[in-house]
């Protein structure tokens, strides 16, 4: 059973330079927004809130774990973040609270936030860092590859409270819908 | 996978087939298989590389890696020393009190502006060995001179031109302007000047062996400026653009003479001791209060934030 060559089937080489064009294992482009300078503002614009990008790389931990709790500090205010984080049992609390209060201490710093009270988390997200491969035995000779996995996580904080989420009951879903439903009309009809 | 069946199936087929004889073979009789067949384990088609890779390298790195062609940065021992500029303010002049305060037409005013640097041996001294090795100079187009260098290097600070602000301030002064400044935007404009520069101050240090000559010469300057320092955001932090401030500066220029393609470059200021304190930043900031003990309090009625002594310092 020999792999017939489809030349067809495979990429072809000019196919091959538009992949993999942007990332890769070298990339700092969330550490590099934070060196965008921004015009001055005029006296009538509204205030622009100060932003922190941050992260830390090749976190001993699994990606899909480290969403979980990605996505629980997300919109909270710094304070209220660290506070849950403080007292979460996973390994990922501890690191991503080390990384919020770097990320809040820079902001103070460097980035001319006046209270550091007033930030809140924009963006917390989980990225995949660099795997290991390792051969995991198994019975009767069979054996399995297993991954050492390392994850990257990404924060942004923007200084100002955090935005109201309008909470949206069940009644109101179901009103919608109804409404959705009287709102269907026949067109071009006499 | 059907490889390994594939192979293991052959080499019966074929001790089977050696064991038939002929006669046997039409009768399609088969003997036992012998128990002796070589059946491979589950053939690894993936090894990962931390597996082979045990074997440490043998043999000499250092010639595999110049074979290669792989060039790595020799690691530098010795730290530069940069010796167009010397590091500080040697001798520095201490401005009189209340300086720029008095008004001109009273009595004390005209002693203030009519003080000749004559009064200082030392600094004519100085005057003259730099003459002797830049014999144009003068204390009046100096004075001139120092006032646009103050100028053109503060406007190449604006636009953060890094070659022009290097031929313009010393290798002292450089960081002292533009730290912290890499990601700010500074709006700053020279309104006029109120009193003609005057030199005040000379002094010709030699540098660790003697005939190597630096000269430093402090220039007062009484002028109007506007400054407008955003952050990165485009906020103002400090001053304002319109409201010009009338400043009182002794900037210090310096010049390495024994090097004939030395230039007049500005090295520092001094503040005097009994300078006004500046505008606050348009920020809060925490100042840390004492250290206290689990059993104190703290006494915030009674407490002083500590301010600074008021000592002349350069810049």
């Amino acid at each position: 059973m020999s792999a017939v060559f489809h030349w067809r089937l495979q990429v072809r080489p000019q196919q091959l330079s538009c992949l993999h064009t942007s990332a890769s294992l070298e990339s700092k482009e969330w550490e590099k927004k934070n060196k965008k300078v921004f015009p001055p503002q005029l006296p009538d614009e509204p205030r622009r809130p100060a932003e922190v990008h941050h992260s830390r790389r090749q976190i001993k931990y699994s990606k899909d774990k480290m969403w979980y709790l990605a996505k629980m500090i997300r919109g909270m205010s710094v304070d209220e973040a660290v506070a849950q984080l403080e007292f979460n049992d996973k390994k990922g609390a501890r690191i991503m609270k080390e990384v919020i209060l770097e990320a809040q201490e820079m902001a103070v710093k460097h980035h001319n936030v006046e209270y550091k009270s007033n930030l809140y988390v924009a963006e917390s997200y989980s990225g995949k860092g660099t795997y290991l491969k390792r051969i995991r035995y198994h019975g009767r000779g069979m054996f399995g590859i297993m991954d050492k996995v390392n994850c990257h996580y990404f924060v942004k904080l923007v200084e100002g409270s955090p935005p109201k989420t309008e909470e949206r009951t069940s009644l109101d879903h179901a009103k919608e819908y109804v409404q959705h439903l009287k709102n269907r009309t026949i067109i071009h009809s006499l | 996978m059907a490889m390994p069946m594939r192979r293991t199936l052959v080499v019966l087929h074929r001790a089977t087939c050696r064991r038939l004889t002929n006669a046997e073979a039409s009768l399609d009789v088969r003997q036992p298989v012998p128990l002796f067949v070589p059946v491979r384990t589950k053939k690894r088609y993936f090894i990962p590389p931390a597996v082979r890779a045990r074997a440490k390298p043998e043999g000499n790195m250092e010639a595999k890696a110049r074979a290669a062609g792989i060039v790595n940065r020799q690691e530098n021992y010795e730290r530069p020393i940069n010796i167009s500029c010397t590091a500080g303010i040697f001798d520095p002049y201490i401005p009189p009190e209340g300086d720029a305060r008095l008004s001109t037409l009273s009595k004390e005013g005209l002693k203030q502006r009519g003080e000749q640097i004559k009064q200082s041996a030392s600094s004519q001294l100085a005057i003259r060995k730099i003459k002797e090795h830049d014999s144009l100079f003068t204390t009046k187009t100096f004075a001139e001179r120092a006032q646009e260098i103050f100028v053109e290097a503060h406007n190449a600070l604006t636009q953060f031109n890094k070659q022009k602000i290097h031929s313009l301030v010393t290798e002292r002064c450089y960081p002292e302007m533009t730290r912290g400044n890499r990601f700010k935007t500074i709006h700053w404009s020279f309104v006029e000047s109120l009193e003609p520069p005057r030199v005040v101050h000379a002094r010709c240090p030699d540098m660790v062996s003697k005939g190597n000559l630096y000269a430093q010469v402090t220039v007062r300057m009484h002028s109007k400026q506007t400054l407008a320092v955003y952050d990165r955001f485009g906020r103002l932090m400090l001053g304002s653009e319109e409201q010009p401030k009338d400043v009182l500066e002794y900037l210090v220029i310096e010049r390495h003479l024994v090097n004939p393609y030395g230039q007049w470059r500005l090295h520092g200021k001094i503040v005097p001791s009994w300078a006004p304190a500046k505008d606050p930043i348009i920020k809060t900031v925490m100042i840390p209060g004492p250290k206290l003990s689990a059993v104190q309090e703290l006494d915030a009625v009674n407490f002083e934030v500590p301010k600074p002594e008021a000592v002349q310092w350069y810049k």
